[in-house]
């Protein structure tokens, strides 16, 4: 079942209801057999577009491809997409095998091809043994499974997954993104996911897309989008982050000096990004790649403070460590490396490299 | 629920008197049923079930009780068809128009039916239908819609659209959609719907007094005009069969109701 993946896209996609613009042209490209997630908060238009690329939804203007083919005007069941629905919408009437069969069923394949199909579809997803039960008599996780298998036993040229994982508990879901995982790589097929959770879309995805307000912001490999945010949001949304505001004070071989009152920080950038002089400029910097230094420690940056609050959460500490000019800094320690024992107003030395924060635009309104 | 609160006395003693108030004049017929006087009366001297033999061994009771059956029959095939369709179109649009069409679907049971069998009556006339099977199963067809169309509006309400948008996305046509998801989802709620329009077809009387006069004679007519001509207590052992009856149904319909809730 390798390399049987089409590829996706959208050009230009915009839906507007009277006033409102769900989607605001998005552009965006899935290859064959990726895993491409959109990720958003709720209202950020991820859905609209999942539903435009199922059909359910008509865009107002824009196209959908299929290796190249406009499928905008087909209906959805002209598609050939499989699809898992947010909740599942598995028929409750109907047994686990009879669910997976249904798609099948719609097709007039015969019945002893449909059988093993059905079979075959349930090995893949570890229910086996399930096959005469009824919905309502499975837990949330292996219903997860049912609408998965009767998403991927007509063989559709494509896969789109709703919120697949929302409805489950945080072990389960941590649990069933694995098997997810797998399970993209098993069958090679294309994969497009929508979710809010940004745990998910990192650990799931090949490429990760991230909207707001209708518009795409920025699409990437997680890591590249974790470590390279382009934007305040995409910063904010994908993890935790701290912001620094400064103004360009000088330009050093490989980096800049920014300054925010009497302190100066130094930061790394590519030569072709360097910005003008005097300018305004915000950094992001993640809350793990902070340290808390000891009295002989050196770092490219160093920032005393005064711990403000802190939670210990097992294998880490979060702080809140407040600075005299860069106000209220989060910083996350593993529990084994933390120097001291945290307490509130201890004095505390914070340091990072000039490479470990990232210029990042802020978002237009 | 343990510790919601109790009704006191003297709201049990009030729906109590409410329920005799509504069984009394029905459960009055058992006793008249098995009198043993040859007129409408309490039992004198001893039970007796002879009036129910007369019921079971006369032509002209047996045959109006069958005519009915067949009419009933005819006319929830005619509800359950319509109701069913208008309610699935109605929902399926789902536009401020189809909950006007909801409502005017409702009119045969707001109208006194003493009005609407005028209207009937002047109009069948034009298309001899008066006294014909066929005008009668209509004319309770027609007006069992409404009890249809409700109970399978409410079905549809509790209606996941998400199966049937999941149908149509694994390539299911309308048609398919319609037979193997739709349909068995809201099948308790049409059963319930011809239940009733089944029972209103059965005791229907003001509607066929108007249309019909000889060939067709309901049940439900045999008894009236059994009570106008002669106080015969095979009138009280009809009516005590006709409750048992619908009392079936009204109990097959609460076991399915229960079913489907479970």
């Amino acid at each position: 079942m390798l390399g049987t993946g089409h590829a996706l896209a959208l050009r230009g996609l915009t839906k507007r209801y009277g006033s409102f613009t769900a989607v605001d042209s998005v552009s965006l490209k899935v290859e064959r057999g990726e895993f491409l997630t959109l990720l958003g908060p709720s209202g950020s238009g991820k859905t609209t577009i999942l539903m435009c690329i199922a059909g359910f939804v008509a865009p107002t203007e824009g196209a959908v491809l299929l290796d190249g083919q406009d499928i905008t005007p087909l209906p959805p069941e002209r598609r050939d997409f499989g699809m898992v629905f947010q909740g599942y919408a598995l028929f409750p009437h109907m047994t686990v095998a009879e669910n997976v069969a249904f798609p099948l069923r719609v097709r007039k394949l015969g019945a002893a091809d449909r059988d093993a199909k059905v079979r075959a579809a349930l090995d893949l997803v570890q229910l086996s043994g399930f096959a005469e039960r009824l919905p309502r008599q499975l837990s949330g996780g292996q219903q997860q499974r049912v609408a998965l298998a009767r998403a991927l036993v007509f063989d559709p040229a494509l896969l789109l997954l709703d919120e697949p994982l929302s409805a489950l508990d945080k072990k389960l879901r941590a649990e069933l993104q694995e098997e997810l995982k797998v399970l993209h790589r098993r069958v090679g097929r294309t994969f497009v996911n929508v979710t809010h959770d940004q745990e998910e879309a990192l650990s799931l995805s090949d490429r990760v897309a991230i909207l707001n307000h209708g518009k795409l912001v920025q699409e990437g490999a997680p890591a590249h989008l974790y470590e390279h945010p382009r934007t305040r949001f995409v910063a904010d949304f994908l993890g935790k982050s701290n912001f620094l505001h400064g103004e360009v004070r000088e330009s050093v071989p490989g980096g800049f000096v920014i300054g925010a009152g009497p302190t100066r920080i130094l930061q790394a950038v590519a030569e072709n990004h360097r910005p003008a002089h005097g300018s305004r400029v915000l950094l992001s910097l993640r809350p793990e790649k902070i340290a808390l230094l000891a009295e002989e420690d050196a770092a490219d940056n160093v920032v005393m403070g005064r711990i403000a609050a802190w939670s210990y959460l097992g294998a880490g500490y979060t702080l809140v460590v407040e600075t005299p000019d860069f106000g209220a800094l989060r910083v996350a320690l593993p529990t084994w490396q933390a120097p001291i024992a945290p307490s509130e107003g201890l004095a505390v030395r914070l340091g990072w490299s000039s490479t470990a924060s990232v210029p990042v635009v802020e978002d237009a309104a | 629920m343990d510790h919601a609160h109790r009704p006191g006395r003297w709201t049990i003693a009030a729906a109590w008197m409410v329920a005799i108030y509504l069984v009394l004049p029905i459960s009055i017929v058992i006793p008249v049923s098995l009198t043993d006087q040859r007129f409408l009366s309490l039992p004198q001297e001893a039970l007796s079930l002879r009036h129910y033999a007369t019921v079971l061994g006369s032509e002209a009771w047996l045959g109006s009780i069958w005519q009915s059956f067949l009419i009933a029959v005819a006319a929830t095939v005619i509800a359950v068809v319509a109701g069913t369709l208008c309610a699935i179109g109605c929902w399926r649009l789902s536009r401020r128009s189809t909950d006007l069409v909801r409502a005017m679907m409702l009119l045969p049971i707001i109208i006194p039916s003493i009005v609407y069998a005028v209207g009937l009556y002047r109009y069948f006339a034009k298309l001899d239908l008066l006294d014909r099977f066929l005008g009668v199963a209509i004319a309770h067809g027609v007006t069992g819609i409404p009890y249809v169309v409700i109970t399978v509006s409410t079905a549809l309400a509790a209606f996941d659209p998400r199966l049937e948008q999941a149908a149509r996305g694994m390539g299911a046509s309308l048609s398919q959609t319609l037979r193997w998801v739709i349909l068995p989802r809201i099948a308790p709620g049409i059963l319930s719907g011809a239940i009733f329009a089944f029972i209103h077809s059965w005791d229907e009387l003001v509607i066929v007094l108007f249309i019909a006069s000889r060939d067709v004679f309901t049940l439900p007519r045999r008894i009236w005009d059994g009570i106008n001509e002669n106080l015969d207590p095979a009138m009280a052992a009809v009516a005590v069969l006709l409750v048992v009856f619908t009392l079936a149904l009204l109990l097959l319909d609460l076991a399915l109701r229960r079913r489907r809730d479970a």
